[in-house]
């Protein structure tokens, strides 16, 4: 039975994505296709670098933002989601979380790390900062959600950012995860 | 390599039952496709006022931040409290429309100049940093 899926805000928006980042005007459809395909509810959740670094920020690493302030923020964004989450939850309802696979804040499989990197943002490009791990904010939310006892959330993350993104690939993954 | 930035530069911050339409409603989603906007959607109307609340609150964060950037932001539909929420992030009246119909929400959004995010936007000369 089609339940509610909470999508990473950039994936209704791709004006919020670091400068160079957007790969589409604003919504990214081969999500929004399927989840609509599926019969599925749409819940945009928040963006947590957006809302605290804002539209100007540097493309950033796991390690950037991991400090205490960044952390506060993403659990007062966790919190408001995890209230919607649990309206969902307490109706019987299937609640996925969809997240950015390569994202700082909302990897859920992969994230982006380098614990040098700071000072002026030179770097080459395609240098590897992709690393296996949760982004923070998903990691907060996860925490939030485990709090307040709401289990059986599932998790999937979109790959569009990953080099080796296929978008046939991916249908077939989140159909699958879907259909679970 | 690097990639070209597809961004629009338009945001739209739309009433949830136009993008969970019930049946036969109104479904903006392709229409806003199609014209290239993103999307901000507002809370459900079913939700309670303590779960609608923070997330109006993130709501008008983050479109204070398009705003003051520049951004073609306008509100589709109505939501109770988002005028309050924007308010409080001091974000001023946005052009808002109630579509009846697609043709309605196409004809409005054809209509709308183009972002001063677009317009405005130059490139700074690069100055050299004196070394340390």
């Amino acid at each position: 039975m089609p339940g509610v899926a909470f999508v990473a805000h950039c994936l209704l928006n791709q004006n919020a994505k670091t400068r160079g980042g957007a790969r589409c005007p604003g919504i990214y459809s081969p999500l929004v296709d399927v989840l609509r395909q599926k019969g599925w509810r749409i819940e945009q959740m928040p963006c947590p670098e957006l809302a605290f670094t804002g539209l100007n920020r540097f493309w950033a690493v796991r390690e950037q933002y991991d400090t205490t302030a960044f952390r506060k923020h993403c659990r007062r964004l966790a919190s408001a989601v995890a209230s919607a989450v649990d309206v969902h939850a307490k109706a019987g309802r299937d609640v996925v979380l969809v997240g950015i696979e390569g994202s700082p804040s909302m990897g859920v499989c992969i994230t982006s790390s380098d614990p040098e990197r700071a000072g002026l943002p030179e770097w080459p490009d395609g240098s590897d900062e992709l690393a296996p791990g949760e982004g923070i904010y998903i990691e907060e939310l996860r925490s939030e959600l485990a709090a307040r006892g709401i289990t059986g959330t599932r998790l999937i993350g979109i790959t569009h950012q990953l080099p080796d993104h296929d978008r046939h690939d991916e249908r077939t993954r989140l159909e699958a995860f879907l259909a679970r | 390599m690097r990639r070209r930035d597809k961004r629009s530069y338009r945001v739209a911050l739309v009433a949830d039952r136009y993008l969970n339409p019930p049946a036969r409603g109104l479904d903006v989603i392709p229409i806003l496709l199609e014209a290239g906007w993103g999307v901000i959607q507002l809370p459900a109307d079913a939700y309670p006022r303590e779960v609608a609340g923070p997330l109006l609150e993130q709501v008008a964060e983050q479109t204070e931040e398009f705003h003051r950037h520049g951004y073609d932001v306008v509100v589709i539909g109505r939501r109770a409290g988002l005028k309050e929420a924007l308010a409080m992030a001091r974000v001023p009246r946005l052009d808002q429309f109630v579509p009846v119909n697609a043709d309605a929400l196409i004809a409005f959004l054809r209509e709308r100049p183009s972002p001063k995010a677009t317009t405005a936007r130059k490139r700074t000369r690069r100055v050299p940093v004196a070394d340390a």
